[in-house]
């Protein structure tokens, strides 16, 4: 209103239709680098943690205390654990990195990278299979489980959401927000055991993805094996994540809705259904994406404890198992698969929602 | 013959903004006497509060950079100093008031806090000497029960009552240059009555330089002694206020005058509007910035950019054309 | 002239602070329950030694016949795998979880609030790198990294402290972060370096004090996250085994049969301890953020007030029996409007107003803002806020009582009888969709026999065109408008379905002369073509002059004068429209002394008996203050309501 304190161009039109396919692109080149540079920063976390964490790995790996000393060193020379880590780094000056003799192609460091792009992620010291073949086949069964628990979590929190708004302070309202509350409060791991020991009672199996020998069976009803198995994971992640959701599309919905061009709907004589339909769901679904977004990487903890729970064959459980037997190499391998997933999947949605709104792209 | 209290010389103030340049201020000079009051008059955009801002450099500096100019202020350079000796100065010397009371005032701290700021920071006061000469303040800008509203919040107060609260403010430290930025744009027509007769009041008792910045022509008439008329970023004409009004020297003043909805004009007149809106400022200035608008343009308007030229006394208009006779000068 | 009371204190003026912060939080009822809760449990964490009945990790008399006991009058809660009390550990439990879930939130507030801060402050290249960091730290799942860092690490009580604390400042940064920056750019800031304020002055006056709520709200949210990641911990196998946390407790039932036995005692406790503490501070949360945020939970969707009537008609109506008899198309009849309150009176916003309009007449609606002009207006079409409701009379368009109309049915009047044009057209546009698309929406709406094909399209360039819009606009959104462009949209989508009635909500107000001039000119042009009917609300004298055949002049939600324009500008007779004309600048006596009216305009759930002008009458006497005048008739077509008036033509 009045003085504009940074005075935008009062005729925008020739510059952005032209300059909008331009700006477009840009975008999502930009979002794209900046994910490999995520993922890149990860895999240097990944590296050092395990690397400079007191706990030599060798010696946490290798509990057996009998081994001898030379046992031990040999043990160590087989996990490349003998290498400086980078450079001179065991030095720990980095002043003298350069008038170090080590061959940097050497280190550790280097190996590991080496490894992973060719898609080798060291072996495991419990089982000595490959952790990347170990990992592999979980790593779907992960995405199968969190897949299908978002996909129903985000289309259940909607329409609840919708529904509270719309109703804002009746009863369905307020039974909308105090059962998602509650449902936000309960820990993952918690309801997991609740639902697991209820389910018990009704023959629902109790871990596991399939029944052993399954995959004898013929394909649908092997399907219909996983999916009896896959019920309580995943109504137990649903429950968790649709009460966030319900609650965010809610208040999303709530500043929509008033809003002055609600208003204009109204004096035009659109139906509410319509004014909901045409006008508030799209500029209050917005908000939710960039929720979702940034929920990825919390919904990946809750698939960790569900699987724990359920002992469901994914990537979490891997970790749980990694834990309690310090099998270090999976568990750097699992976290940095799972971490991986979640950036890609992160650039999915911020990628989407460049689509969905126009005023990003005269940004 | 008193020397100007600001004198500004060739002011150039840009913004780099993702899309280009934004050339918002283009090379203006102006001066203003002690106890004098200029309006600086034109639409959004054209550069009159980016301008102001400049001369108190608060102006973000990036996006914003004061590209060229001078700004001399009782014999130093402002443009020049330091953000430290700005802050001596803002407040004290030269106060700035804006438009929007709502928003320029903090809603969880008190007015007292809010008034006595400057005051403790610039003159040292105490906290009481602070607060005594803020509910002197008030009162002198016609807040009633002012001791016990000091301690109340912006939202207890109309919106009215807040911009004389930012009066009180500005001239707590009495300062010798005040810059009111649409002080009243956002007000009732009544209250915008009062406002402008209150600063009227207080001027005269403190002998102090007022720059008033607005867009509406009906306002400055009653209060200024000169006016500054701007558009895309430049002057376009200057002259004392009887003079703009009787007998205005640039089309784009001609426009704004016929514009204005006039009460004794009933309406047997045309309202007269011009077509089109205000040049993109992302493009540099070539020629004259109205010429696409102006109904006296000539071909050398589109080549040339006029520079300010005196037409009479005290009066000065940057066009190639004599409006009253329609003929180039 | 020294007063002699001192000002009061700033101390009181905190404690006052907080006193009123207490009574508006305990309205709060999810707060409050919230606060209950966690209470309770800081108490039992306190008085832990006194009130379990066994000592902690006690095995006071416990055999292998005791494992796993279902609850017992010995041990209310049964006991664990190990045969202690669960009852008992259950209560030392609360301790490992408060302890743990405080002491990782300070560290994870103090490193997002100060990031956060900085980010917002500084902004540029330091905003850049640290929000690039805390979005890095974002996307990398915590929960694995948590396990992976105190998997490496030895897991005791502090090693888990820290490493939560460390990694759960992401969302305080940013929720920090955007409060700094909302609070940086706002104009009082500005105000306060425009009268010197360094930096420092700045954040700790200015911005901290609108950031501590934030803050607040966000570390109570944080200690519910740290004791739910302790317990998931514990519960992973990673907890202090000499802290038997709820999470631990959970952990050894689980791993060892607790299940498998049956032992729902074991499982159900610790987990309904976890969810206690979550929930209540999750109640409390939003509590605070209720009180200190306070949003509506209403919406221009929220069904609104039922119309009453209540037949008071004493003082009389505005309709003058003898007016020209053209095509009135619209009668509104001693309408009135109350906003309703909680536990307050209602606020009367329009009272008893009265006025017809004709086919091709244009009326200026003209007050100061709060007089009730535009809840007069949004009331014809019933478009008022879920607060406001019709208290009386009546709206007849073409012969039909609007009043009386359910929902459907006025849908069906709305847009193709009566348009309106609202203040501010800066939000009245959906963003994010074209214009177009949104004129063409009202056609489609209205006029269901118009054909679907580019005959629509040609129809919406018309519009646009009428109002001076180029074509290839169309397709373009409301952002990449200027300000004068989207009222000009407005108002061609106001036209779109062929309204007899246009109401115009101060469309001018928030726009330069230069384009007001131009859209009134549009306005009186479409008036003369298209034979419409316009309601101008304003509270600019001079552009009623300009264009209107007939006043409306409000004042607190009460008719001061209606009359046509000459009238009202030659012989006015209410002293309010007598003072406005005064107030208003004239052009033809420049250095004329603007006069102002003291005083400022009634609030309307607070107003005064007696006339509404009476506190700033110039012309007030006695009977001012005690009795309400009524609408007097002046003429064919005059009233004005003043005592003064009375008897007088």
């Amino acid at each position: 209103m009045g003085v504009e304190l940074f005075p935008r161009p009062h005729n925008l039109k020739s510059f952005t239709t032209s300059r909008s396919a331009l700006n477009r692109t840009r975008i999502l080149l930009r979002k794209i680098a900046w994910a490999l540079f995520t993922i890149l920063f990860v895999i240097v976390l990944n590296f050092f943690i395990f690397r400079v964490l007191p706990g030599d790995p060798a010696r946490a790996g290798i509990r057996d205390p009998r081994l001898k000393a030379e046992a031990i060193e040999m043990l160590r020379v087989r996990f490349g654990l003998d290498k400086p880590v980078i450079n001179c780094f065991e030095s720990l000056n980095p002043v003298k990195l350069g008038s170090c003799n080590v061959n940097p192609l050497d280190t550790q460091f280097f190996i590991y990278v080496r490894n992973l792009l060719q898609g080798e992620l060291g072996i495991s010291y419990h089982t000595n299979r490959p952790v990347a073949e170990v990992l592999g086949e979980r790593l779907w069964n992960t995405i199968l489980l969190i897949g299908a628990g978002q996909i129903l979590s985000i289309f259940i929190g909607v329409v609840f959401g919708v529904f509270a708004a719309w109703k804002a302070r009746t009863s369905i309202d307020r039974a909308a927000v105090i059962s998602s509350l509650v449902a936000w409060s309960l820990p993952t791991f918690w309801l997991g055991i609740i639902l697991l020991f209820w389910g018990s009672k009704f023959g629902l199996p109790l871990a596991g993805k399939a029944t052993p020998g399954a995959s004898t069976y013929p394909l649908l009803q092997q399907w219909g094996d996983i999916a009896r198995h896959m019920f309580l994971p995943t109504l137990t992640y649903t429950i968790i994540f649709m009460a966030e959701y319900t609650l965010i599309m809610r208040s999303s919905l709530m500043d929509v809705l008033s809003e002055d061009y609600i208003l204009t709907a109204k004096a035009k004589g659109l139906s509410t259904f319509q004014i909901l339909k045409d006008h508030a769901l799209k500029n209050a679904m917005l908000p939710l994406v960039t929720v979702i977004a940034i929920n990825l990487g919390f919904t990946v903890g809750g698939a960790v404890q569900i699987e724990s729970v359920f002992s469901w064959p994914g990537l979490g459980l891997a970790i749980f198992e990694a834990v309690a037997r310090r099998d270090f190499p999976i568990l750097q391998g699992a976290f940095l698969l799972l971490a991986i997933s979640v950036i890609f999947a992160n650039l999915l949605a911020d990628l989407t929602y460049t689509y969905l709104d126009p005023r990003v792209q005269t940004e | 013959m008193t020397s100007a209290l600001l004198q500004v010389t060739d002011l150039q103030t840009r913004f780099h903004t993702p899309e280009g340049i934004v050339h918002a201020v283009n090379g203006i000079s102006f001066h203003i006497n002690e106890g004098e009051t200029v309006a600086i008059v034109g639409e959004s955009g054209c550069g009159k509060s980016v301008s102001m801002m400049s001369l108190l450099k608060l102006i973000p500096t990036p996006p914003g950079e004061i590209s060229s100019g001078t700004a001399i202020y009782r014999g130093t350079d402002l443009l020049q100093k330091s953000e430290r000796e700005m802050e001596d100065i803002r407040g004290k010397d030269i106060a700035m008031i804006f438009q929007d009371p709502m928003t320029s005032l903090n809603p969880v701290l008190t007015l007292g806090r809010q008034l006595t700021e400057s005051m403790r920071e610039h003159l040292g006061f105490t906290k009481e000497q602070a607060e005594e000469r803020a509910v002197q303040m008030l009162e002198q800008v016609g807040i009633p029960d002012a001791r016990r509203r000091i301690n109340e919040y912006p939202h207890q107060f109309s919106g009215g009552m807040r911009q004389r609260v930012m009066i009180a403010m500005a001239l707590s430290c009495a300062p010798s240059l005040l810059i009111a930025d649409e002080p009243t744009t956002a007000l009732d027509v009544t209250i915008q009555a009062q406002i402008v007769e209150l600063v009227a009041r207080i001027r005269e008792s403190l002998h102090m330089a007022i720059i008033w910045i607005t867009h509406d022509l009906g306002v400055v008439a009653g209060m200024a002694d000169r006016v500054i008329v701007m558009y895309a970023g430049f002057i376009v004409e200057e002259a004392d206020v009887n003079d703009l009004y009787d007998s205005p020297g640039h089309p784009y003043t001609l426009a704004l005058l016929a514009a204005l909805p006039r009460i004794d004009r009933r309406r047997d007149h045309h309202l007269k509007s011009i077509a089109g809106s205000p040049p993109n400022l992302l493009v540099a200035p070539h020629g004259c910035p109205f010429a696409p608008r102006c109904e006296f343009v000539i071909e050398k308007c589109r080549q040339e950019n006029p520079p300010l030229i005196q037409i009479e006394k005290n009066h000065s208009s940057a066009c190639w054309v004599d409006v009253k006779t329609g003929a180039p000068r | 002239m020294q007063s002699s009371t001192k000002i009061t204190e700033p101390k009181n003026q905190w404690t006052a602070r907080l006193l009123e912060f207490w009574r508006v939080f305990n309205k709060n009822r999810m707060g409050v329950i919230g606060l209950g809760m966690i209470g309770t449990l800081v108490i039992i964490a306190i008085f832990a030694p006194l009130i379990a009945p066994y000592d902690s990790s006690s095995t006071e008399s416990a055999q292998i016949g005791d494992i796993y006991n279902p609850p017992s009058a010995a041990h209310l809660l049964g006991t664990d795998d190990a045969g202690q009390d669960i009852l008992s550990n259950f209560i030392f439990g609360t301790r490992v979880s408060l302890i743990v879930g405080t002491f990782a939130a300070f560290i994870s507030i103090i490193i997002g609030g100060t990031l956060g801060l900085i980010a917002g402050f500084n902004g540029g290249r330091t905003d850049n790198l640290i929000m690039r960091f805390t979005d890095i730290m974002l996307v990398i799942p915590d929960l694995p990294l948590i396990v992976v860092l105190v998997a490496l690490t030895k897991p005791s009580l502090l090693n888990i402290i820290i490493v939560v604390g460390l990694l759960g400042w992401t969302t305080t940064a940013r929720v920090v972060r955007s409060q700094t920056l909302a609070v940086k750019s706002r104009k009082f800031v500005l105000r306060a370096r425009g009268i010197g304020a360094g930096n420092r002055h700045i954040i700790s006056h200015h911005i901290l004090p609108l950031v501590m709520p934030i803050l607040v709200v966000q570390a109570v949210l944080v200690v519910s996250n740290a004791v739910l990641t302790e317990s998931t911990l514990a519960f992973l196998g990673l907890g202090d085994p000499s802290a038997l946390s709820w999470g631990q407790m959970l952990n050894y039932a689980f791993g060892r049969g607790a299940m498998s036995i049956g032992a729902w005692w074991a499982l159900a406790v610790p987990g309904i301890g976890i969810v206690w503490v979550v929930l209540g501070l999750t109640l409390l949360g939003q509590g605070l953020e209720q009180v200190l945020n306070p949003r509506l939970e209403t919406h221009h969707l929220t069904p609104g007030r039922p119309v009453v009537q209540n037949e008071r008609d004493e003082f009389g109506s505005g309709k003058s029996a003898d007016e020209k008899s053209g095509n009135i198309l619209l009668d509104v009849q001693n309408l009135s409007v109350n906003y309703v309150a909680d536990g307050r009176p209602p606020a009367r916003a329009v009272e008893n107003v009265s006025f017809t309009l004709k086919e091709g007449e244009l009326m200026g609606l003209v007050g100061e803002s709060g007089c009730g002009k535009t809840t007069l207006m949004l009331s014809l079409l019933r478009l008022l806020p879920s607060a406001g409701q019709i208290v009386n009379g009546k709206v007849f368009f073409k012969e039909k009582d609007l009043t009386a109309l359910n929902e459907e049915e006025l849908n069906i009047v709305r847009w193709s009888g009566i348009s309106i044009i609202f203040q501010g057209a800066m939000n009245a546009l959906n963003p994010v969709r074209t214009v177009g698309d949104q004129i063409s929406e009202a056609i489609i709406r209205h006029l269901p026999d118009f054909p679907r094909d580019k005959r629509l399209d040609e129809r919406v360039i018309e519009l646009l065109d009428l109002v001076g819009i180029a074509s290839d606009q169309k397709e373009n959104f409301p952002h990449q408008y200027s300000g004068g462009m989207r009222q000009r949209a407005m108002i061609a989508m106001a036209l779109a379905c062929n309204p007899q009635v246009v109401i115009a909500d101060e469309p001018t107000t928030a726009l330069d002369v230069m384009i007001q001039a131009q859209i009134l000119e549009l306005l009186d042009d479409l008036r003369k073509k298209l034979g419409l009917a316009i309601i101008f609300v304003t509270h600019d004298l001079g552009v009623v002059a300009e264009i209107c055949d007939k006043v409306l002049v409000m004042y607190g939600g009460v008719t001061a004068e209606y009359a046509d324009v000459d009238t009202v500008y030659n012989e006015p007779r209410h002293p309010y429209t007598q003072e406005l004309i005064k107030a208003f600048p004239d052009l033809t006596k420049p250095k004329k002394k603007l006069t102002s009216i003291p005083g400022y305009p009634p609030r309307l759930d607070a107003l005064p008996a007696g006339c509404r002008f009476a506190p700033r009458c110039p012309a007030v006497f006695d009977r001012c203050h005690i009795e309400q005048p009524p609408l007097h008739k002046l003429g064919d077509m005059h009233f004005a309501s003043c005592h003064l008036v009375e008897g007088s033509k």
